[in-house]
């Protein structure tokens, strides 16, 4: 490949960031090309680099902690890392353009979209206020939003999260850069727009003929989106090759493991494989176990697996005020009619998008807000009323694990404190010694070692502390577990390890589940039953398996059509649906 | 919008009874019986209960209480007890004095406070920016006192560039005594305002949006005059406007020192005369302006933040 | 003090403060003065100290005079007395106003705004309708109005202090609770059966503790600095068996005229170093604590 084939080229790109435990580098000299009209793939998961990267490429890193060390970036034989801060803002915005993750919080929110949109016009091409307004007026056009002659003046507020992801698109596309960098850019929108907003990217790309960096810690998504990718890890580039060529012939270990870790859509292993199964801690290459494949669905039988929950018509609506006095004038009824049973020993799937109501039909349930309407029977008995001594005896046969590992342990008391806390409530499990030998038998049940008793919170990962809010749910040995969205917060890698050991624990100990996630894959892989939500309704109610082979209500197929399908369209072309990892 | 006003200035009802009411416990309990004070040492008590039914003070509380609202309302303070004179028509008087105080010194201290606090939060962790907060923090380990006292020593008495106090009413000639008092009243206001917007401008200079606004070509300066200003001047005016009140009742140390006849002398010439009426309706004027400019500010952050819309 | 830093051990969110506190130059000696001026106002208050500060031991309003006993080296006031054991006899007050002062306010303020932003509905109407109705008063005048009704003293200005200023801090700690109150470690802490005492005592406190620390920082320095105002005001401690440096500087302002400088320094430069260590320690401390800095 020639010179001129490539746009951008990373040389040994280094970054450290200063933190109050010392330097640590985030990028250790990196290298990798970016060439002409192409789009390459950045994936990783936290803690990789790979937004440090391409910050890098913009000079955005943030310079008290951060600073770049050493290496090259060339432009069009320019080094970004030497030209001087006049010339860099020429560049930005005009030739190199980004895109953010967080839709909400990157445009300002005190200024229009068509503002905002003409700002980067008339800096870069000279326009006046008319010219740079009508060519707004086109972008938004071509970025899909509807209405634009009205929506040039709305602010960000009034549009929804993957409008304004459109209006950074647009922002970013105005001046037909010749490098789109895009950050993570569906990553916080449901995947019905994710899928709109990565069909946008391809044919703007095309249309322009834009090079793209796309990262992403999703492998599926770069499938179709990406002509190569390059893997990073820890701050190194561990493989980058050809799209096909990585799901077909992955070399290195770490690939491998993010490619398995994946629940896959058409087979059904038995455990999830990860990236632990493939790698040491300090990255040597283990021969994995061989994936077993087995038949998902499990035998229903009366005597072993009854109904133990019954939700009858379940309703919750929130008030809204509004008028002289502030009274009510409407309600929101987040959950809506809702009936299902669920039996012991199996998992309840629950799904939908962002505002569907399934977090806090979750919730209703274990009554942690109030249901407004309708019944839940717990073992055939009526809960939805009674009082709250009562219901506190009950709490220790349901409990919930959340979805922010960062937010459910309380980072002032320690491990040990957090996990005993429930036995001292309800006086279980003798006294404060028995207890602290009980709570270390958790940990290890969980996979954690007995010295993260006397440790805090913010001493542990993110997938450390969902194991840590798992041991403490089963201080009060409870039958049903909700878990809301407790695995979406987490990288690939470690969700397929929490995933591998609820399912786990369900074989052991007979617990039942509702399993509410967003991810429609995961959901297949751990659930027997789905349930559908959409604006508080349920849409659609069967077994994981009938409903993704035969899904029956439009808005499930839909969903179901949104699925990235986690290998590249040539190989599904070629009738190949889940990567090779045997080679 | 209207029915967030009606539903704020009806919200303001208990609010003024709950005040006026502990007001009036408060003025009620102080010993001294201002009937006696006002007969003055040789009085006979018939002419002491004939004063006591003129004010009022024969009632019982909720009759006191009730007389008390009817004054409010009416806009009719009575007449104090020291100088004799209609409280409304002493408060007229000293506004004026009081607003030519205060009024120049928070446009000045305002306008220097935003473009040095714009300008280290430009320069944020520079050695400028380091001296600037460190000599207001120090700047504001002085009592208020001892800053008049020692302008008005220092440059007043021993260097003569200013009268020492005094006033005249007079629209022109009134300056001359207002310069020192209006140069202090800056000098004190600044330190805290400068900290307050350089937290502001810095918390926003941390947000996502001024990243986006760089990875557009914007400068910093750009970023931080258009897309940061706009942002911070919310909580900015909004702070302000709750500021203005204070205004109008005259900073009393600086008046009290400098002799100028407003507001805030008045209040100090009551406290040491024990002048109960004008305390009381010097009190609930200001309770009032505070209702109103804190209703204020909420409309204009609602009319500035295009967030926020008042239902 | 980096070497007493390394001694912390621990790992909780406390001992990362501390140790950050430690390493912190401004912080560490802001404390030093403010243990020194603590030690001495228990000196003072056992009167081991400054116990004689009445005693005439010259004559009336004498200048420094570096060559005589130490007694003198600050001047002497219109009655012949040291002006130094005054203003180490105003330490006292100083602390005393400032310890009080926030003791009152503190407590009040922190169990309104726990209250009022955890249970919500009426109890908040009704709190928020209470600390609106008092802080619509402007603080100043409401203050001269208890200190009329309850009469002059330094008491007085502690209780009125404490009264009027408890309003701040019951909305932040409203602000803190409201927050908390729904997140999932709390959420968490009902399912495993918690009720709300212990919701509200055991798991959202301690993560507002920092914020009531700073609090009493900040009033305490605030009623240092009222405290002056309000007696040359004449509303506040009166000479009696105590000096304040809100007496000296009050006397002041008539002695200055004649060329008498020597209280007013005095006084002021002994109020300088724990204001502003008050101040410099308390902005370290929201820095140290801020949670936002740890993950």
């Amino acid at each position: 490949m020639s010179t001129s084939d490539i746009l951008l080229s990373v040389r040994d790109l280094e970054v450290k960031f200063s933190t109050r435990e010392g330097p640590i580098t985030a990028i250790n000299k990196v290298s990798f090309d970016i060439p002409r009209g192409k789009t390459v793939g950045l994936v990783g998961e936290s803690g990789s680099g790979k937004s440090v990267t391409s910050l890098a490429a913009m000079r955005l890193i943030p310079n008290p902690p951060g600073e770049v060390t050493g290496g090259q970036i060339l432009f069009n034989g320019l080094d970004l890392l030497k030209v001087s801060e006049a010339e860099m803002r020429k560049i930005r915005g005009n030739k190199i353009s980004m895109i953010f993750q967080e839709p909400m919080t990157s445009l300002n929110p005190v200024f229009t979209v068509g503002y905002q949109i003409a700002e980067t016009l008339m800096l870069h091409q000279g326009l006046n206020k008319a010219q740079a307004r009508a060519k707004t007026l086109d972008l938004l056009n071509q970025v899909g939003i509807p209405d634009p002659s009205k929506k040039i003046d709305s602010y960000p507020h009034e549009m929804s999260g993957g409008q304004k992801q459109r209006v950074m698109i647009a922002m970013a596309i105005g001046c037909e850069p010749d490098l789109l960098i895009a950050d993570e850019p569906t990553t916080a929108l449901d995947v019905t727009i994710q899928k709109q907003v990565l069909d946008l990217l391809a044919s703007l790309q095309e249309q322009y003929k834009m090079s793209m960096l796309f990262i992403t810690h999703d492998l599926g998504v770069i499938a179709d989106i990406a002509d190569e990718v390059v893997v990073m890890y820890r701050g190194d580039i561990v493989e980058k090759n050809k799209t096909e060529e990585i799901f077909m012939r992955p070399t290195h270990p770490y690939t491998k493991g993010l490619l398995a870790c994946r629940p896959p859509l058409t087979e059904h292993p038995r455990r999830l494989v990860t990236v632990s199964d493939y790698m040491t801690a300090d990255g040597k290459e283990k021969v994995a176990p061989k994936i077993e494949f087995i038949n998902p669905v499990r035998p229903v039988s009366e005597t072993e697996n009854p109904v133990i929950l019954q939700v009858k018509n379940l309703e919750k609506s929130f008030p809204i005020r509004g008028g002289i006095f502030g009274g009510v004038v409407d309600n929101f009824k987040a959950v809506d009619d809702v009936s299902f049973g669920v039996r012991r020993g199996r998992t309840l799937g629950l799904v939908g998008e962002s505002g569907c109501g399934k977090t806090t039909l979750g919730r209703t349930i274990l009554r942690l807000t109030e249901p407004t309407g309708g019944e839940i029977l717990w073992k055939g008995k009526d809960i939805t009323h009674i009082g709250s001594e009562e219901m506190r005896k009950l709490r220790r046969q349901m409990q919930i694990i959340f979805q922010d590992p960062y937010a459910s342990l309380n980072p002032r008391m320690t491990i040990g404190a957090a996990i005993t806390e429930p036995m001292e409530i309800h006086k279980i499990h003798g006294n404060k010694a028995e207890r602290l030998e009980r709570a270390q038998a958790l940990l290890e049940k969980v996979g954690l070692p007995a010295k993260a008793l006397s440790r805090y919170p913010h001493e542990f990962s993110g997938g450390q502390r969902q194991r840590i809010c798992i041991a403490r749910a089963l201080a009060v040995e409870p039958e049903f577990i909700v878990c809301d969205e407790s695995v979406s917060a987490l990288d690939v890698s470690i969700q397929a390890q929490i995933l591998n050991l609820l399912l786990d624990l369900q074989e052991e100990m007979n617990l039942t589940y509702i399993f509410i996630s967003h991810d429609l894959a995961v959901v297949k892989f751990i659930a027997d039953d789905v349930l559908v939500m959409n604006k508080g309704k349920v849409v659609e109610m069967s077994n994981a398996q009938e409903i993704y082979k035969n899904p029956r209500d439009e808005y499930t197929k839909r969903l179901l059509s949104a699925i990235p399908k986690g290998v590249p369209k040539t190989l599904l072309d070629r009738g190949i649906t889940i990567p090779n990892l045997n080679a | 919008m209207f029915a967030y006003i009606v539903r704020r200035l009806l919200y303001a009802i208990p609010i003024l009874l709950g005040t006026t009411f502990l007001l009036f416990l408060l003025f009620n309990v102080v010993p001294g019986d201002p009937a006696l004070q006002l007969a003055g040492k040789h009085a006979t008590p018939e002419v002491i209960a004939t004063i006591r039914a003129e004010l009022g003070l024969d009632k019982p509380w909720y009759g006191q209480y009730f007389d008390m609202l009817k004054q409010l309302v009416t806009l009719d303070f009575g007449r104090s007890y020291w100088t004799k004179q209609k409280i409304t028509d002493m408060i007229w008087n000293g506004a004026g004095a009081s607003f030519s105080l205060g009024f120049p010194a928070f446009v000045i201290s305002t306008v220097i406070s935003l473009i040095l606090g714009l300008v280290i939060a430009l320069y944020r962790g520079s050695r400028l920016d380091k001296t600037v907060v460190a000599f207001s923090v120090a700047a504001q380990s002085v009592s208020l006192l001892v800053y008049i006292l020692a302008a008005q020593y220092v440059l007043a008495y021993k260097w003569s560039l200013f009268p020492i106090s005094g006033y005249d009413p007079d629209m022109i000639q009134r300056w001359q005594y207002l310069v020192l008092p209006i140069m202090i009243f800056v000098f004190l206001s600044v330190a805290p305002e400068l900290r307050f917007y350089r937290t502001i401008f810095l918390d926003e200079l941390y947000q996502d949006y001024v990243r986006t606004a760089r990875s557009k070509g914007l400068g910093m300066k750009a970023v931080l005059l258009r897309h940061v200003l706009k942002n911070a001047m919310i909580p900015i005016l909004t702070n302000l406007v709750i500021t203005i009140p204070f205004l109008i009742l005259g900073s009393v140390l600086i008046e009290s020192f400098f002799q100028i006849p407003g507001l805030g002398d008045l209040i100090v010439k009551a406290i040491a005369n024990n002048d109960r009426p004008v305390l009381v309706s010097m009190t609930v004027l200001g309770t009032f302006a505070y209702i109103i400019f804190n209703l204020l500010s909420d409309i204009l952050y609602a009319l500035v933040d295009p967030r926020v819309q008042l239902k | 003090m980096k070497f007493l830093a390394k001694k912390v051990n621990g790992n909780s969110l406390w001992s990362d403060a501390l140790r950050r506190l430690l390493n912190d130059p401004f912080a560490t000696w802001s404390f030093v003065v403010i243990v020194i001026y603590v030690v001495t106002a228990l000196l003072v208050r056992f009167n081991l100290v400054a116990g004689n500060w009445q005693e005439t031991i010259g004559g009336s309003r004498e200048a420094p005079d570096l060559a005589k006993s130490m007694l003198h080296w600050l001047g002497l006031d219109i009655f012949g007395r040291s002006v130094l054991l005054k203003t180490i006899q105003g330490a006292y007050t100083a602390m005393y106003v400032g310890l009080v002062s926030s003791l009152i306010a503190i407590p009040i303020g922190v169990v309104m705004g726990a209250l009022a932003g955890y249970f919500g509905g009426w109890v908040d109407d009704l709190i928020t309708w209470v600390s609106t109705t008092l802080s619509n008063i402007p603080e100043f005048l409401l203050l001269i109005a208890i200190a009329l009704a309850l009469g002059k003293g330094t008491t007085t200005v502690c209780i009125a202090l404490g009264v009027t200023s408890w309003v701040g801090i019951a909305r932040l700690i409203r602000a803190e609770f409201m927050k908390h109150k729904n997140r999932e470690y709390v959420l968490a802490a009902q399912a495993l059966g918690g009720g709300h005492m212990r919701r509200m005592i055991k798991h959202i406190f301690p993560n507002v503790l920092h914020i009531v620390i700073i609090g009493f920082s900040l009033r305490f320095v605030t009623g240092i600095k009222s405290e002056v105002i309000l007696t040359y005001l004449g509303l506040g401690a009166e000479i009696g068996e105590r000096s304040s440096w809100g007496i000296m500087i009050a006397d002041a302002t008539g002695e200055l005229i004649q060329g008498v400088w020597w209280g007013l320094a005095s006084a002021t430069a002994a109020m300088f170093p724990i204001v502003l260590a008050f101040s410099l320690f308390s902005d370290a401390l929201r820095d140290a604590i801020d949670p936002k800095l740890r993950t």
